[in-house]
């Protein structure tokens, strides 16, 4: 069921103060589906991923995953599914007292209730799934930025997501450790996760996008396939904003 | 050998008696005040607005009362109005235990709120509770950096613990108090009580140094140094 619609989002509104941030969001995404979040920064991009799992509550706005609404006044159900949606930050944020290997450990053993044994194998599985089995015991002290962000993602995908919302998962990197952590990521996309990131990488998103959606000022202001995006972008903003970043990343396409 | 030598020789296991009852005060005061006090830290930081309300009265009440107003209170006061009948000696473990949870909330909640913010976010965003993301990942990281102020705390208790005299607890004040008075050799005697005290602060802030070694988390807090 490759055209199943696995998560959708209904107009989220969201104001901190007096600042309008998200001005009523909406989008949807089916199974395998990879969609990028452009926009300037303040754009809302990442308040609106933050939306999506609640870690900051929207002022309005719906949210159902597979279907089901998900009731965010119920902590049962938020926890539930927040269980079922990975999250990929910009700064990582791996649980800093805790090993590579613990770190994906502790939301199985800890959320998914596996005994040590089995909580230990899968945190292996998903370690060398990124190529860092030989760091298992390392802090996250002791590991670079891009290994740190592929450890995060390990202990997001050690949970079963059925999506994953990824912000800015490079923005943080040196960019000779981007590579590596794009890498992992066009993995998961070759396996069929079901992702929405929001990052500037233009070469990566031109290749492996199914939609690019530009955001500005809390809203979507335009979206369609990379292609379209890329080359005849109706709105002059999005085509003003992707002829800049492209020549800051110097990615010609 | 001097008068003084001689009362300090004879008195001294009874004052290093006195110094065992002084231990269990303390290790009975800090421990209640750091369950206690872990608890008014996490109320006082993700509590709702009743609740760091409540914790900022506690501990406005038991920063702000002096020590000996507060054994007095409880040992002669409230417990006798309750009737209820504790020993000096706990009573002396509950009001110290009291206070240094006040003292010591602030110690967790300054290292709680030394935490990036991401920590938190990241246990929510598995899917824990708030309740398990405090447990398995805040505290254990803030309860590691509150180990030098905690040092700190406790050196303070054992002092503060001399005051507890004043209720007939036997410990090393108390008990230099009276041979003191019977011997009239008080130079000597309450130089040895300091000597004790010292001691005591000395082995706990050393034992609390490496525990912040053994616990230090690898490539992020620093080695102590000394």
């Amino acid at each position: 069921m490759a055209d199943e619609c696995i998560l959708k989002v209904e107009n989220i509104k969201k104001a901190f103060g007096k600042r309008q941030v998200l001005k009523g969001v909406s989008l949807s995404i089916r199974k395998g589906e990879l969609k990028v979040l452009m926009g300037p920064s303040g754009a809302g991009k990442s308040t609106l991923l933050q939306c999506i799992n609640f870690l900051v509550t929207p002022d309005e706005g719906e949210v159902w995953l597979e279907g089901s609404h998900i009731n965010r006044a119920r902590k049962h159900d938020l926890y539930a599914y927040r269980q079922q949606v990975g999250m990929i930050f910009q700064d990582f944020n791996l649980f800093d007292h805790l090993s590579a290997l613990d770190n994906i450990e502790i939301g199985l053993a800890r959320v998914k209730g596996l005994d040590k044994k089995a909580a230990r194998e899968r945190a292996m599985v998903e370690l060398e799934r990124v190529g860092l089995s030989d760091h298992a015991h390392h802090y996250p002290a002791q590991l670079s930025g891009g290994q740190k962000q592929r450890v995060s993602i390990a202990r997001a995908l050690a949970m079963d997501p059925k999506v994953m919302l990824l912000d800015e998962p490079t923005s943080a990197l040196d960019p000779e450790l981007i590579g590596e952590v794009l890498a992992v990521i066009r993995n998961l996309v070759a396996n069929g996760m079901t992702m929405i990131m929001a990052t500037h990488q233009i070469g990566f998103s031109r290749a492996l996008a199914d939609e690019i959606i530009f955001m500005e000022d809390g809203q979507v202001v335009e979206q369609g396939p990379p292609v379209k995006m890329f080359s005849d972008a109706v709105c002059e903003r999005t085509r003003a904003f992707c002829a800049k970043i492209s020549e800051l990343y110097g990615e010609a396409f | 050998m001097p008068e003084g030598v001689v009362a300090v020789i004879t008195a001294f296991p009874y004052l290093v008696q006195g110094s065992l009852v002084t231990v269990a005060v303390v290790l009975g005061a800090m421990v209640s005040g750091l369950v206690l006090g872990v608890l008014l830290a996490v109320g006082q930081v993700y509590g709702q607005l009743w609740v760091r309300l409540l914790v900022r009265v506690y501990v406005w009440f038991f920063r702000g009362v002096p020590l000996l107003v507060l054994l007095f209170l409880f040992y002669f006061g409230l417990f006798s109005v309750l009737d209820i009948n504790l020993s000096a000696f706990t009573v002396a473990i509950i009001v110290l235990g009291l206070i240094s949870a006040a003292y010591q909330s602030q110690i967790f909640r300054g290292a709680i709120l030394s935490l990036p913010d991401g920590q938190f976010k990241a246990a929510r965003a598995l899917g824990m509770s708030d309740l398990k993301a405090i447990s398995f990942v805040i505290l254990p990281q803030a309860l590691r950096f509150s180990i030098p102020g905690w040092s700190n705390e406790y050196s303070i208790v054992l002092k503060d613990s001399a005051v507890v005299f004043a209720l007939g607890v036997a410990e090393i004040m108390a008990r230099t108090h009276f041979v003191a008075t019977r011997t009239y050799q008080y130079l000597p005697l309450y130089l040895a009580a300091g000597f004790l005290y010292l001691v005591l602060t000395f082995v706990g802030v050393k034992a609390l140094r490496m525990l912040e070694d053994k616990v230090r988390i690898p490539g992020y807090s620093r080695p102590g140094v000394g």
